[in-house]
């Protein structure tokens, strides 16, 4: 078991004998979770009238809005394609177009999303390359009707996953040697979160992490030994920063939500207050015990003139998003959309070390395997 | 169009190297009968050559640091001119500017490269090279590719010396090459040690207000043709070169604060530069940069180089350079403390002691490095041809010039005479560390420019007068502290 445990932490469980790993009763469990985990995703945006469209691959543009991260192109019939980072530009098109039609304007992917990700993430044991993102929008919508859906859904799958919990337990039991070595306590429970969930600012979020630190210096430490990073500054105008999401996360007992993220902080298409500038209408749901980000969502910049002054913030060139501008200057209304990431939830659920153990192929950064 | 850079000159100094700082070969007189030269060329604006450096007599640093060393008088060669800009640490406050892909330099870029690295000076790589040539696969056989510019210098960089400054314009920004360079293995550790810097183009002395101006192939043209304005048509039009025009970019207030953030939030590892242009609302750019947090800012005078730009361009557009080093002298007034870099046609280390002197961080050059680098036999009358319009001179300068290792050795003796000259020029002044330059070392032979850095007009004898009756009143209270 000790053995095993140090090839979880180094990545190198697929390098060896991956069918060994696969086939392993303990691994199927976990897919079976996975498996499952997508159907009450499924069963719950159904019943609130979500319509799935297929997910999809390429476009001549993809989400920019990725953190350092870098897309994929490709050549199509001689021009420059992107494989979707993000279905994002996408679900704003459909969900207005399906509000357009008549229909209630509520729509999903369950998108395969490419994004070589900073190698600096590898170690964060929450990045894959290569993964699922249940991604919505939903027409006529803000971002607190965003946060309102995202943790009903998590409330559900929760709640139905919890009827393996027999499943759960021997999966828990087997990584227990894990967390037991990090000075942690294995999960013997999933409690189901209380509703609504807490939210803070990112202004109380940043509050909150500093006086944490200034408590406790100890952290400093902890976060260069657990991730092999120096730790970065702390800032209320940037977003906030891997090793301090894990660190807000791992102080939390529950899922809660970071809202209000400075401009810098996101992509273009996240919207501004009108009334407060500076400040995006947007929020990260986060699970608790130090498993980060679950989900990332807003409303959406649709006026024209502001989606054309923040791409140039972000240095875009216009031409690049030829389809996308003149659908927004001729369609264009306001949305409000979030995704979110499957294999993290299903590591959440699983307390699984790291994320590429929900997945039978894993593609972490920067590492060769299969 | 007449070329006046002095080409003879940086050729010398780099042939020469040191040997280069001392007017020996005057084949004229037999005699040794050098002096100041009392001509000078007509110009049509000011440059940093209308201000002199006046050493004074007394140096009471010089004394200060004869006591340091104890065993002997200090000379120009004590002088410290290790600086910090932009968040790198450098062995002198000189940088190679990001020159971008045009082909004669792309083509040496390796070499210079290496020599920066060796002497421990910043290195930038401009705009279009990824693009152009190849982010990590050579698209031209003879021209390196964007990683090999990059790994020649980071690889042979001096660990706490020197830093890269990587441009990135719309056009590269359609590569991603900022995201690139971030998930690349082979840079991951430069990154971690905090050796890259990711640096916004805003401008560019040479064609401020218009984007990039290229002339390229045909070949060239239809590969590039997606990404760029083509003109003529090369897919229909077979013509003798083609026009290729990037865009400007757009900025206002808000876009320029909101994009350095952004960049400080994507990307938390690299250090942010700004490289912008002559622009009338400096002033204004500056103090946003510094508000949002750039490490640094360069300001490219309207003499600055350029591999292509309209004549008109050239001629009628853009701040001079000293009109720059202005603003940045303003900016420090204002107690702006971000790191600001002059270029412009500076090439020597009397253009570097008068910019810090007066404000600057240090100075960016470019052309010096790309004609130290070609510093051959004839080169000379090679490089003062005109370009592209004689094609029997551009097949012999393909003959002469087949760039090679030597190159290196070029350029390091260049950036060694500028040193030399920095620390000549320093210790002249009596101080012996460049940080320690003011404007009371400066002196201009125009009243406008002495008016604008509050330094002097060397025929104002008031001034001179009332200076003296002070420092003797000083020394007399030193020498006699009871007698007042």
């Amino acid at each position: 078991m000790q053995s095993q445990k140090e090839l979880f932490i180094s990545h190198e469980l697929f390098s060896k004998d991956p069918f060994e790993i696969v086939s392993n009763p303990i691994f199927q469990r976990i897919y079976e979770i996975y498996d499952k985990v997508s159907q009450y995703i499924r069963e719950f945006l159904n019943k609130n009238g979500f319509l799935e469209f297929k997910s999809i691959l390429l476009g001549p543009v993809t989400d920019p809005g990725i953190r350092g991260a870098k897309q994929i192109t490709v050549d199509y019939y001689g021009k420059e394609y992107k494989i979707m980072s993000s279905a994002i530009l996408y679900k704003q098109f459909l969900a207005a177009a399906r509000k357009k039609s008549g229909k209630e304007g509520k729509i999903y992917f369950f998108a395969d999303n490419l994004r070589l990700e900073p190698l600096e993430t590898a170690s964060m044991d929450r990045h894959l390359v290569e993964f699922i993102q249940v991604d919505l929008e939903i027409a006529d919508a803000d971002h607190f009707d965003a946060m309102k859906i995202a943790e009903e859904l998590l409330f559900y799958v929760i709640s139905r996953v919890k009827e393996n919990e027999k499943e759960l337990k021997m999966i828990w039991e087997f990584f227990q040697p894990y967390w037991e070595s990090r000075g942690l306590k294995q999960r013997t429970e999933l409690k189901l979160p209380k509703l609504p969930l807490k939210r803070y600012t990112h202004k109380e979020a940043v509050d909150i992490l500093k006086n944490t630190i200034q408590e406790n210096p100890n952290y400093f430490e902890q976060i260069k030994r657990l991730f092999k990073i120096e730790p970065k500054k702390i800032s209320y105008t940037t977003e906030i920063h891997w090793e301090y999401e894990w660190l807000i996360s791992s102080i939390n007992e529950e899922p809660f939500f970071i809202y209000d993220y400075p401009r810098g902080a996101r992509g273009f298409y996240d919207r501004e207050y009108p009334d407060k500038p500076g400040i995006l209408m947007d929020f990260d749901l986060i699970y608790p015990e130090g498993y980060g980000e679950a989900a990332s969502g807003a409303a959406r910049e649709y006026e024209i003139n502001k989606v054309i002054q923040r791409m140039k913030e972000t240095g875009e060139r216009l031409e690049k998003y030829k389809w996308y501008l003149e659908f927004l200057k001729n369609h264009g209304i306001p949305t409000a959309g979030f995704g979110i990431g499957l294999e993290r939830l299903v590591r959440y659920i699983c307390a699984l070390p790291s994320i590429y153990l929900t997945l039978p192929y894993p593609k972490i950064p920067g590492i060769y395997n299969l | 169009m007449n070329v006046d850079y002095p080409i003879k000159e940086i050729i010398q100094r780099a042939r020469l190297g040191r040997k280069s700082i001392y007017p020996f070969k005057n084949e004229k007189f037999k005699f040794s009968i050098f002096g100041a030269t009392i001509y000078q060329e007509n110009k049509r604006f000011f440059t940093l050559d209308d201000i002199i450096i006046t050493p004074p007599q007394f140096t009471p640093l010089r004394l200060k640091k004869a006591i340091e060393l104890v065993n002997r008088e200090p000379i120009y060669h004590d002088v410290e001119t290790k600086s910090e800009i932009g968040g790198f640490k450098t062995s002198i406050p000189f940088i190679q500017s990001s020159m971008g892909s045009q082909d004669d330099w792309n083509i040496v870029s390796v070499y210079s490269a290496k020599a920066c690295a060796k002497k421990g000076v910043i290195y930038g790589i401009g705009e279009n090279v990824a693009s152009t040539w190849g982010y990590d696969k050579r698209i031209n056989d003879n021209q390196p590719c964007f990683i090999e510019r990059i790994l020649s210098y980071l690889d042979n960089c001096k660990e706490d010396l020197g830093g890269v400054v990587i441009q990135q314009n719309e056009e590269d920004a359609f590569d991603e090459l900022w995201n690139k360079i971030y998930s690349d293995k082979r840079l991951d550790q430069y990154i971690q040690e905090g050796k890259i810097a990711f640096e916004i183009k805003a401008g560019q002395g040479a064609k401020a207000g218009l984007g990039g101006e290229k002339i390229v192939d045909r070949m060239t043209a239809k590969r590039l043709k997606d990404k760029y304005i083509i003109y003529p048509d090369p897919d229909s039009v077979d013509a003798e070169y083609y026009e290729r025009h990037s865009s400007p970019d757009i900025f206002t207030e808000e876009i320029l604060y909101n994009r350095i953030r952004k960049i400080k939030n994507d990307y938390p590892r690299v250090k942010v530069w700004l490289k912008t242009g002559p622009y009338r609302d400096l002033d204004c750019v500056i103090d946003i940069a510094s508000k949002a947090g750039a490490d640094c800012v360069v300001i490219d005078g309207k003499e600055g180089g350029t591999g292509m730009s309209p004549t008109i361009a050239l001629q009628d557009l853009g701040l001079p350079a000293l009109a720059c080093l202005k603003k940045i002298y303003d900016a420090r007034k204002r107690g702006v403390t971000t790191s600001l870099v002059l270029s412009g046609r500076l090439y020597n280390g009397s253009h570097l002691v008068k910019a810090v002197g007066l404000g600057a961080s240090g100075i960016a050059a470019g052309r010096a490095f790309l004609i130290s680098s070609y510093a051959y036999p004839l080169s000379e009358k090679v490089i003062s041809s005109n370009l592209y319009s004689n094609p029997i001179i551009r097949a012999i300068q393909k003959i002469l010039r087949i760039p090679n290792e030597k190159s290196i050795q070029f350029i390091s003796n260049y950036i060694e005479t500028v040193e030399i000259e920095t620390k000549m020029l320093v210790s002249a002044v009596g101080k012996y560390n460049i940080k320690d330059l003011k404007n009371e070392d400066f002196a201009s032979f125009y009243k406008e420019i002495a008016q604008m850095f509050q330094i002097k007009y060397i025929y104002e004898s008031e001034m001179i007068e009332k200076h003296f009756e002070k420092q003797l009143f000083d020394d007399f209270k030193n020498i006699y502290p009871n007698k007042s």
